[in-house]
């Protein structure tokens, strides 16, 4: 008799997630039956162990620096008429008002990714004033000929963003060394289409060179989706990438560039 | 005048800490995330669909953010307390009754569950997603959503001697 109610339509019921006619057919079954009784209860009875538990932390009073900290994020953002109050030397960062992006059905981005991988100097694009080639029209997605994209590659810690005029907003990710000892940079860029990159560009010869680029697509909250990514992981143990820079370290091997 | 975005965000702190903390398992990483989580939400505000739960839009934002600094990390090792979880909160100092013990081993239960399960967990039972919506934040079917929730769920009942079928 209990037979005929799974263990997950059990915990639907106990979660509040059947139709009325379901929960029904449920409640007649539970009477008078002790073990769909007992089956139920350890479902509800382990939300509300879970629910007990967690409760105490809402009650936990928010970190005063973390609070404010948050605040101040939020007044920068709402009062994207006001003066930035950030320091000179960040002048370049600007808080974005929210800007419209992609609104349509969410993609599959693990299928509409498109990626486009950017192997070494076959591809890659060698960024100098004396050297400077066309780059692969449609394929180069990290555009090292934009003066300010160079300049953020040799500045930005990781962790932090920069809005780059004409390019889109900066994201450097991590800094780390491939098996050659040459320094790489993982970043990702979203552009004005609202499409977002996520990049290598290594040192070479004193310049940077795109050696890696994701087309994540358009996440519909903004972020390069961690599905679209596995490409970038295998790449990254293919060049025999290194642990990543600590945030001293990097401070140094950026320091070393200029 | 309703809450502006940036109000609603900071109304859900909370909720926010909370659930970075299920991630993290660690105060300090947990701060972190939740900062990095606002500033994603705050710049992409106008991709959230008015009408729908924002706490499951941002735990969608936290949760991919974590993976993000996870797969950076993983060469470097992530240290990970799960004491964290269970020691930051319910500990006022006061003798521990047997309901604040049964809290701590709660706790300290979930804190034990492999990552996926917990995740669905504690959206669903602690945070109060729907399926549907657990199935957002994770990005996986709802059939997977019911499966690791229904693993969890007998995984802490057997932990807090709750048998069903007896």
């Amino acid at each position: 008799m209990t037979e005929k109610f799974s263990d997950n339509t059990l915990m639907a019921y106990a979660d509040g997630e059947l139709s009325a006619p379901e929960r029904a057919k449920i409640e007649q079954a539970l009477e008078g039956d002790a073990t769909l009784a007992s089956r139920l209860a350890a479902f509800s009875s382990t939300r509300q162990a879970a629910s007990d538990a967690f409760k105490p932390l809402l009650d936990t009073p928010v970190p005063d620096t973390l609070k404010s900290s948050i605040e101040d994020m939020v007044a920068r953002h709402e009062g994207a008429s006001k003066p930035d109050p950030a320091p000179a030397e960040h002048d370049n960062v600007v808080a974005i008002a929210s800007r419209p992006r992609f609104m349509g059905a969410r993609l599959d981005l693990a299928l509409a990714a498109s990626i486009a991988l950017v192997v070494g100097a076959a591809v890659g694009y060698l960024v100098s004033t004396s050297q400077t080639a066309a780059p692969p029209a449609g394929l180069m997605t990290a555009d090292l000929s934009d003066p300010a994209l160079v300049v953020a590659l040799r500045t930005v810690p990781s962790g932090e963003e920069r809005a780059l005029e004409d390019v889109g907003r900066f994201r450097a990710i991590a800094s780390f060394r491939d098996e050659t000892e040459e320094l790489c940079r993982e970043f990702e860029l979203d552009k004005a289409d609202a499409s977002t990159v996520v990049s290598v560009a290594c040192q070479s010869a004193g310049q940077w060179q795109v050696r890696f680029t994701v087309v994540a697509g358009s996440a519909n909250d903004g972020y390069a989706p961690a599905s679209s990514l596995d490409a970038l992981d295998a790449y990254l143990s293919a060049i025999g990438a290194g642990d990543p820079l600590s945030p001293d370290a990097e401070k140094t091997a950026l320091q070393q560039l200029r | 005048m309703p809450p502006t975005f940036g109000q609603q965000l900071i109304t859900l702190l909370p909720n926010l800490r909370r659930f970075a903390l299920s991630l993290t398992r660690s105060a300090p990483a947990a701060d972190d995330l939740v900062q990095i989580t606002c500033e994603k939400a705050l710049v992409n505000q106008a991709s959230f669909t008015e009408g729908t739960r924002l706490d499951a839009w941002l735990f969608r934002i936290m949760r991919n953010a974590w993976i993000d600094q996870l797969r950076k990390n993983k060469t470097a090792g992530v240290s990970v307390d799960v004491d964290a979880l269970t020691d930051i909160t319910g500990d006022d100092g006061r003798t521990q009754t047997e309901n604040t013990l049964m809290l701590k081993a709660t706790r300290a239960a979930i804190a034990e569950l492999p990552d996926d399960q917990r995740d669905v967990l504690v959206l669903v039972c602690i945070e109060e997603l729907t399926y549907q919506e657990a199935s957002d934040v994770l990005d996986v079917p709802i059939g997977t959503v019911m499966s690791r929730l229904a693993r969890a769920r007998k995984k802490l009942a057997s932990v807090l001697g709750i048998n069903p079928g007896q």
